[in-house]
Parts: structure tokens; C-alpha cells; sequence
């Protein structure tokens, strides 16, 4: 199968992963960064009309994004009687950390960040080394029926997870896995989307450099690590920052596995905040929101940066 | 190799996909043939908390515990809603490991019951020497299916009608709810003058957030009915002249339509709604005007809602045994009192109204009165809302289509036929005879 893909599809490596992490991370940010180009590319052509014109298309934007979530961070520093007032209150007043510790009195909140952190820790490192090696064996090692495995892994990708639930639920809970960590953990380790991503990833690396490791002697998994890994970086960190998320805001599995908070999530957790028939105090559940939201847009943060540091690396070697 | 035609791929595909799901489905039935697992003296009760009541339950579960030495309750978080509770226990259905007490909610228990997977209680309850008739009656009958119950009222509410006194004030209105809807029609007018353009006179869920639980009231005002036993009567005269009615509100700009009415209500740019008695707490809590409750208006026209308890058909006879004595407990006039009063539904037993705490709690708090004055004109929803798999979705839906201003008698009579559908396509065999 390596043979037949040619060097060539290298030049857009970058452009795609950017794209793709891009997309389903912060569409917001991607269209500004467009429009920023255009801004830029027009002001030297078009005049001040258009430059004008970017800077109200990019503020629009930015409140599409942004409001959202100042209302959500307002509301949760608000007193309850002022959620619901007309006209609304843009700022919280008088101000009021009430929201925070009813949160953390009101529901057992560190046990279900506890929780979270473990679940999604667990998962989504399993996910992302077996969609390693998954891919890589798929992509650059030569097997008998390689195909056939890969389209097995793609079919396990069209089914959605919906259907499976009940019949995973019903071998787990013959194991007596019910409300334990590894009842919620390894049934979601599985990766098709991992092996997939990961798989064209490989495939798009020029073959001259793989050969070119190969007659320097590289056993499969020094190719692995020392060739192929540092090649896709920018991918790799898309997918586990897509991983993550996803793991982190997961719910059906979990809210199906688990009894109580020693092992229920805090997208499950932060359920028992909103009132199912009556009215729902929302300033806790909006500080639990907040809360929920920090440790992944820190991460963001972080990896970030080690992606356009990958994009680079990959511009050079081709 | 890897060239494929499209066709090659989507068929090998979808070949592993069969083979894959006909591998998993297999799974787990062997466990539902024993008692479902579970120990004999640890009762499981699922619950969603309705009313965020979590505290309230594990007050009474210490109380049972108490009093029944060598008994445990284990309370379960089962979801955050009705339909999430049947969810997981539906799954636990497939795959052994059930609970012993689960909370299901008027439109949920009966696809367990006619499916055989709740027990009847009749039995359990008459070997227990369990006084049901102390059960407010239209409460416990509506867990009813041909002459036996498979549950027991729990956490159970009924619409109100909520009013704003300062709007009704500025109105020159009487401090009271309309006698029935046409006294309403006259009202409307001078609430709308009153509030003026920016305020809203009434506002009602919409048909995805149970407007066909609240509209009963006006289906029944005006004497028709979403059936009679099985019969689908949305064409009935009554039925239709009760939509068109709505139609007219809204026609005419007195009602809008929402996702949950009691935000605006709240805010005071709604001068009247129709709500669970389960938001009272929340409403009286974060308004900054004097609310007012009164009885849905007509008389005998308030459809009852809410969750009660059942107990699993396959677990063992012992386990049923224990998880009755819970149930009975949870519901017993003392604790349905304490239930009540933390979370705002409707105390499920008669001899509840009695007890001195619930009298003081009444003398204090006018607006739960008006809740359990009206409890005993209540009246058990029709089937083809309640019992129909879908049937609250489907008339919301329909009632959606009329107050957007679609020929009522068209869209009703659509209903009849698809309820019709449904009944003889999913129910009527079950039944039996």
C-alpha cells in the first residue's frame, strides 16, 4: 500500500492539521485568523473602507464567541435574584462568591473532579497509544491481511455508540464492573477515529525519508519514535486535544456505569445541580460550568503553542 | 490493494459492521434469566432526586434504616431526569444487575408494565397489610393497568395556575384565578392594557416541554378529551373548540409560547401561567412581586403528573418483599410530608393533610395550600398522552402546529389517526383480553 502513495500530498500536511484542529476546536479563532490574512492582504490594495470593514466583521466575531461565555462567567457571580431580571444585569451586582461554595457544598464537586480527571487521564492515554501503534502498523508495516483489519477498524467507526451501550452495559455489568473505574474506562479506549486520523496521517509522510530510515537500519519502533512520531506532531497533538475534550465532556457512558460520586464525572455530577421539575437556581450550575471549563482551556493553552512548533518541523523536513 | 472500488469498500464495511453487532447483541441475556443479581438485604433505589430531593431521601433512608435493623438502602444517582432513570434501567434490563426500587414517571411505568418488567404490587401490598386506600385515590390509579397497580405515588405534582398580583392589581382584577376560560377571555384584554406592549398576558410551555400536560385542563373545560379509554377523541367537538380556543389566545397576542415559562414569570413580564406545583419553591423564591396561586380553572379539570416507585419483575420474591417495606415507608404520611415540604409536590397519602406538622407548614405557606385544596379534583391523564409510547411528544406537537396557526380541526384529526396507528401497531396485542 506504501508504494503507491507517493511523495507530493506532503505539501499540505500542515495546512490540513491546522485546519482540522482549527475547526473543531475553536472556529472562532480560525475565521479570525482568515479574516486577519485578508485584512491584511486588502489594506494594501483596497484602502481604509475595507480595513474598516475587517475590524467590524472581526468584532462581530469576537461577540459571537465571547458573549456566551461573559454571561456564563457573570451569571455565576451573581446573587439568585438577579439571574432573572429585566432588563438583564451585564455585571454582577452586588457581586457574590455564594454561587462557588454552594457549588461545592450542594453536590460532592472534588470527588467528581477527582473522578474526571482519572477517567479522562486513563482514556485518553489509552486511546492515543493504541491509536499510534494501530495506525502505524496499518500504514507502514507490511502484514497479510492489512486491509482487511483496517476495514474492520473503519466499520467499528460507523457504528455509533449509541448502539452498543446496551450491550456493553450488559457485559460489564455481568463482570460485576458496575459503578468501578475500569467498568467506565476501558469500554471507551477503543479507537477507530484515533487509527483512522493517525493512519493518513502516516501515509501523507514523503516515503523517501522512511526508506531513507529504513536502509540506515531503523527497527520498526526506532522508526517509530525517532522518525515517523516528530513528523506528525502538529496531528498527533490535534488528536489528543480532540481526545480529551471529548473525554472530558463525556456522559452517556458514564452516567450508565456509575452509582455515586466515587466514580461518576462532573458532566454527570454537575446534572444534580439543575432541578428536573421545578426551577433551577442556575448561578451554582453556571459556576460549575466555569469550573468544568478551566482545566481544558488551560491544556489548550499549552498545546497550543507545541502545535504550531510541530508546524514548523514538518515545513522543514519536506 | 488499497484502490478499492467505493462500492467493494461500503460493502465489506458494512458487512463487518453486521458481524461486529450481531457479536455484542448477543451479550448479557443468560444474567436476566437468575434473580438479577443483588443481595437480599441492601435495598438499591434509583432515583433522579426529582426536585433536587437528595438530601430529603437519604434522611428518610437513614429513618428506614433505623427502623429495620439489618436493612440498607443504597441510594443511586439514576439521572438527571425521568426519561434518563428509564434509560438506565432499561439497560440494566438487558444485562442483569437491577435495582430494587426504581423511580418511574407517569408517561415512563407503563412500558415497563406492559412489558412485564414491573411487578404488580397488588399482592405484596395485601400481604403487607398496606391501608391503600389512604392513598390519594386518583394518584394511585393511575399506575393502573387492567385491575392492577405497578406503583406507588411518590414524588407527584399537578399544574397550577400562577398569577402575578401587581399585574392583576394594575388590571382592577379580583385577587383570584378565572372561574374557567371564558371568564379568562374577558380578563385578557384589560391585562394586556395594564401591562402593557412589552409584558406578556399568559405564558405556557411549549409542546416539547409538556404544553399537552397543562392543556388537558382546557380539553376537559371544555368537555372533550385526548381519549376515552383506548379511543383517540381529538376530533371530539369539545376537544376541537378547546384548541381552537388556544389558537384565539394566541391569535389575538395574549399567549406566547417558551421552552420554561417560569424564568419570565420570575422576572415579572408575565402576569399569568400554568405550572408544576414542583417550581412553587423556586418561583415564590426569586420573585420581586407578590405571587399568587389558585386552582386551574373548571372544576374536577386538573390532570395529575409526576413519578412514583416500582419494584423489577425478575429479582427474587425476598428482595420484592423488602423493596415493598422501603416503598411503603418512603411513602408512609410522615415521610411524604417531609418529601413535600423540602421539595414542593403533593403529598401522596390522605391522612397527610392531618398530621400538625403539615398543618403549620399549610398556615404558613397559603400557596401550598391552594396545591392540596385542588388534589382532590384531580383527575388521571388520558391514555393517549400518558399511555401511548409518544404520545406527549405527538400531541405537543400537534399543539405546536395550532397555536403557529394551522387549521385545528386538520391537525386533530391527523392526532386521532396517528394515536390510532400506534395503539393498534404497539398496544393492542399486548393487552390481550
Amino acid at each position: 500500500m506504501s508504494t503507491s502513495t507517493t511523495v507530493g500530498s506532503t505539501g499540505p500536511v500542515g495546512g490540513t492539521d491546522e485546519e482540522r484542529t482549527g475547526g473543531t476546536q475553536a472556529p472562532g479563532r480560525r475565521r479570525r485568523r482568515q479574516q486577519a490574512h485578508n485584512v491584511e492582504a486588502s489594506s494594501h490594495h483596497r484602502g481604509p473602507a475595507w480595513t474598516v470593514a475587517g475590524y467590524v466583521g472581526m468584532a462581530l466575531i469576537v461577540l459571537v464567541v465571547a458573549v456566551p461565555l461573559f454571561w456564563i462567567l457573570v451569571t455565576s457571580f451573581k446573587e439568585r435574584g438577579d439571574i432573572y431580571v429585566r432588563p438583564a444585569k451585564w455585571w454582577p451586582d452586588p457581586a457574590t462568591g455564594q454561587n462557588y461554595s454552594e457549588l461545592t457544598t450542594r453536590i460532592p464537586f472534588f470527588d467528581y473532579v477527582r473522578n474526571s480527571v482519572i477517567i479522562t487521564s486513563a482514556t485518553s492515554i489509552a486511546k492515543i497509544v493504541l491509536g499510534v501503534i494501530s495506525a502505524y502498523a496499518l500504514s507502514l508495516l507490511r502484514f497479510p491481511g492489512r486491509s482487511v483489519v483496517f476495514l474492520v477498524v473503519i466499520a467499528a467507526l460507523m457504528v455509533p455508540n449509541q448502539i452498543t451501550v446496551i450491550s456493553n452495559y450488559a457485559l460489564v455489568a455481568q463482570w460485576g464492573w458496575r459503578n468501578t473505574y475500569q467498568g467506565i474506562i476501558i469500554p471507551l479506549a477503543g479507537v477507530a477515529f484515533g487509527t483512522f486520523l493517525m493512519r493518513n496521517q502516516f501515509l501523507n509522510l514523503p516515503g523517501e525519508i522512511i526508506e531513507a530510515a529504513r536502509l540506515d537500519g531503523a527497527g520498526p519502533l526506532k522508526l517509530l519514535w525517532r522518525v515517523v512520531m516528530p513528523m506528525s506532531w502538529p496531528t498527533l497533538v490535534a488528536f489528543a486535544l480532540i481526545t480529551v475534550v471529548n473525554e472530558w465532556n463525556e456522559y452517556l457512558w458514564p452516567f450508565l456505569m456509575s452509582d455515586d460520586e466515587s466514580t461518576a464525572p462532573l458532566p454527570v455530577g454537575l446534572t444534580f445541580l439543575q432541578n428536573n421539575d421545578g426551577v433551577t437556581n442556575w448561578g451554582p450550575v453556571m459556576a460549575g460550568t466555569i469550573l468544568a471549563m478551566l482545566p481544558i482551556l488551560v491544556l489548550f493553552l499549552l498545546l497550543q503553542r507545541q502545535m504550531i512548533k510541530g508546524l514548523t518541523a514538518g515545513a522543514v523536513k519536506s | 490493494m488499497n484502490e478499492f472500488s467505493r462500492r467493494g469498500f461500503l460493502g465489506l464495511a458494512g458487512a463487518a459492521g453486521i458481524a461486529g453487532l450481531s457479536a455484542c447483541a448477543g451479550t448479557g441475556t443468560s444474567a436476566t434469566s437468575g434473580n438479577g443479581g443483588g443481595s437480599s438485604n441492601t435495598i438499591e433505589f434509583w432515583s433522579n432526586h426529582p426536585g433536587n430531593s437528595k438530601p430529603v431521601e437519604q434522611e428518610i433512608i437513614k429513618a428506614f434504616e433505623a427502623a429495620n435493623s439489618g436493612l440498607k438502602v443504597k441510594l443511586v444517582d439514576a439521572g438527571k431526569n425521568y426519561e434518563e432513570v428509564a434509560q438506565k434501567f432499561n439497560a440494566s434490563l438487558a444485562g442483569g444487575q437491577l435495582p430494587d426500587v426504581v423511580v418511574v414517571s407517569d408517561v415512563t411505568w407503563f412500558n415497563f408494565a406492559l412489558n412485564k418488567q414491573l411487578t404488580p404490587l397488588d399482592d405484596l401490598l395485601s400481604s403487607a397489610k398496606v391501608q391503600t386506600s389512604d392513598y390519594v385515590d386518583a394518584l394511585f390509579n393511575d399506575y393502573k393497568l387492567k385491575d392492577k397497580h405497578y406503583a406507588l405515588p411518590f414524588a407527584r405534582s399537578t399544574p397550577l395556575f400562577y398569577y402575578n398580583k401587581d399585574l392583576w392589581k394594575a388590571a382592577g382584577l379580583e385577587d383570584r384565578g378565572p372561574k374557567d376560560w371564558d371568564e379568562f377571555l374577558t380578563w385578557a384584554p384589560k391585562l394586556k392594557a395594564a401591562a402593557g406592549s412589552d409584558k406578556i398576558v399568559m405564558e405556557l410551555p411549549d409542546g416539547s416541554n409538556y404544553l399537552d400536560w397543562v392543556f388537558q385542563n382546557m380539553v376537559w373545560g371544555y368537555g372533550g378529551a385526548y381519549s376515552k379509554e383506548w379511543t383517540p377523541t381529538f376530533s371530539d367537538p369539545g376537544t376541537v373548540k378547546a384548541g381552537t380556543y388556544l389558537q384565539n389566545l394566541a391569535k389575538q397576542g395574549f399567549l406566547k409560547l417558551s421552552k420554561d415559562p417560569a424564568p419570565d414569570f420570575t422576572a415579572g413580564i408575565v402576569a399569568c401561567s400554568m405550572m408544576s406545583t414542583g417550581s412553587l419553591g423556586g418561583v415564590a423564591k426569586d420573585a420581586k412581586f407578590p405571587v399568587g396561586t389558585a386552582f386551574l380553572p373548571g372544576e374536577g379539570n386538573c390532570p395529575t403528573g409526576g413519578a412514583g416507585v416500582g419494584i423489577p419483575a425478575s429479582i427474587s420474591d425476598e428482595r420484592k418483599k423488602n423493596a415493598l417495606k422501603f416503598m411503603e415507608f418512603l411513602t408512609n404520611a410522615k415521610n411524604t410530608v417531609t418529601f413535600t415540604q423540602a421539595t414542593g409536590y403533593m403529598p401522596v397519602r390522605k391522612s397527610a393533610v392531618d398530621l400538625p406538622e403539615e398543618k403549620a407548614f399549610l398556615d404558613k405557606n397559603p400557596n401550598a395550600k391552594t396545591a392540596i385544596e385542588q388534589l382532590p379534583k384531580t383527575r388521571s391523564q388520558d391514555n393517549a398522552r400518558v399511555l401511548l409510547p409518544g404520545g406527549g411528544a405527538r400531541i405537543g406537537k400537534g399543539l405546536d402546529q395550532v397555536v403557529a396557526g394551522q387549521d385545528v380541526a386538520t391537525v386533530f384529526k391527523s392526532l386521532d389517526a396517528e394515536s390510532q396507528q400506534v395503539f393498534d401497531s404497539q398496544i393492542k396485542s399486548k393487552l390481550g383480553a
